[in-house]
């Protein structure tokens, strides 16, 4: 009797189907009982690749009159890149030049890529995005004026860092930036100052993660990783955050943004 | 009494026996999409599922996947073409029927892992008009290649039906890939 080989082809995919269920279900019921579930309660698969660094908690910043001066202007937008060698590989900083608190922003290479860096205390988070595929968040310690922070697919920073401004580079995405990036100063009555923003949400299931950094002459650039918890999270261009409400609207959805600050602590 | 075929010119009387094969073939088709669907309905997704390596992500996994399956399924129509004798000047090579059934089985043996990861991870989904078309068209593009299949071996059917039906079955699996792979190349840039 011939063989039916058209029924073979759709009982092969069904038991091909019936596989990869039983894998994904078998998969999802053990990392359900490893990893932490998400805040909003409902688990969220991660990738089997090395965790993700936790996102700060969502306080929404005060302005706290802390070391930023009142009198200094902001200085001018950082230098285009110059391929310079890494400055805390050779001379060290001058430990009384070195804040224990600062933020910095910066735009980079004028690709229209942006980087905001916050220190606080001996921690430090850093984020690069350009408004399309590149974003890269990293954290790492703060030591002795210097920084060495890294973040998903081989995202690296080292920065030497002083009261003024801090310098060094970013690698994120195969791609170094140079970059020399002037402290951000904030008026205390500033309620949503120039620097690094963050929301989190899960959109239609799907975890999404928001970045935005704000430049002190007003300018925004901000990327959104979706399945933000996976090795290389899909990045696409940020809406745009509105500073007046702290929010931004995503697929019908309310992001609401809060300010990564060393100089306040919010988001450490 | 049995029916012979007529290729040239079937008798009514034969041409519904024909269509009357149909029937059955286009319930199960029927059902595999409803079972489909509902099971994507009323599971409860958990998010992304499948991390293929070589891919940096699930979504990048699924879309490229979902693209060689589509690729797959051209080479469908165009063989299908040739073996029909639709192309000019291009005679049908001994080994169409051959390239025919095995493409197609590639591309639904490709799909099939990327239909189960939606369906498990996101489910049937409607907050869109894009997800609404993806998860409508997913779910009847696998009940119209189960009614293909099914009715492959038949004999007596009019000519049209297995055209007919490998057509549907393409048109679905482009609008499918249209309402992903496609929107997440657009939306997130093409890369692996």
């Amino acid at each position: 009797m011939k063989l039916n080989t058209p029924l073979v082809t759709l009982l092969v995919g069904a038991a091909l189907a019936v596989g990869v269920l039983v894998t994904s279900a078998v998969w999802s019921a053990s990392t359900s009982s490893a990893s932490a579930s998400s805040a909003a309660g409902a688990t969220s698969r991660t990738s089997p690749a090395a965790p993700a660094a936790p996102a700060g908690p969502a306080t929404t910043a005060t302005s706290a009159p802390s070391s930023s001066s009142a009198s200094a202007p902001v200085t001018s937008q950082a230098t285009a890149a110059a391929p310079t060698a890494a400055p805390g590989a050779t001379a060290s900083v001058n430990q009384a030049d070195v804040p224990s608190q600062a933020d910095y922003v910066a735009q980079v290479q004028g690709g229209g890529a942006a980087v905001a860096v916050s220190v606080h205390g001996d921690q430090a988070v850093a984020y690069i995005c350009n408004g399309h595929a590149v974003a890269a968040w990293l954290r790492g310690s703060a030591k002795n004026g210097k920084l060495d922070l890294t973040g998903k697919n081989g995202a690296r920073l080292m920065v030497d860092y002083r009261k003024a401004d801090a310098a060094g580079y970013i690698m994120a995405d195969g791609t170094k930036y140079t970059f020399s990036a002037p402290v951000v100063h904030r008026e205390p009555s500033e309620r949503r100052p120039p620097g690094l923003y963050e929301a989190t949400a899960t959109v239609h299931g799907v975890k999404i993660k928001a970045g935005w950094i704000v430049l002190p002459n007003g300018r925004q650039v901000g990327s959104v990783e979706y399945f933000a918890d996976s090795a290389i999270p899909p990045t696409a261009e940020a809406p745009v955050l509105d500073l007046a409400t702290g929010t931004a609207s995503y697929a019908g959805i309310t992001l609401v943004a809060s300010l990564i600050s060393g100089t306040t602590g919010s988001g450490f | 009494m049995t029916a012979q075929p007529d290729a040239s010119a079937p008798a009514p009387d034969q041409v519904s026996l024909g269509i009357g094969k149909l029937i059955v073939p286009s319930l199960i088709g029927g059902l595999v999409a409803l079972t489909l669907g509902i099971y994507g309905r009323l599971h409860h997704p958990t998010g992304v599922v499948v991390n293929v390596a070589g891919f940096t992500s699930a979504g990048y996994a699924k879309s490229w996947l979902a693209t060689i399956a589509t690729v797959f399924a051209i080479v469908q129509v165009v063989s299908a073409l040739v073996m029909y004798g639709k192309i000019p000047r291009v005679s049908a090579p001994s080994w169409i029927g051959t390239l025919h059934q095995w493409s197609g089985r590639i591309a639904f043996l490709v799909a099939v892992p990327v239909a189960i990861d939606c369906l498990y991870g996101l489910g049937f989904q409607t907050y869109s008009t894009r997800v609404l078309i993806h998860s409508l068209l997913g779910c009847a593009f696998f009940g119209a290649f189960t009614v293909k299949m099914l009715i492959l071996p038949k004999r007596g059917l009019p000519n049209w039906t297995l055209p007919l039906a490998g057509a549907v079955v393409f048109t679905l699996l482009v609008g499918v890939w249209f309402t992903s792979a496609f929107w997440f190349f657009s939306t997130f840039g093409v890369h692996r």
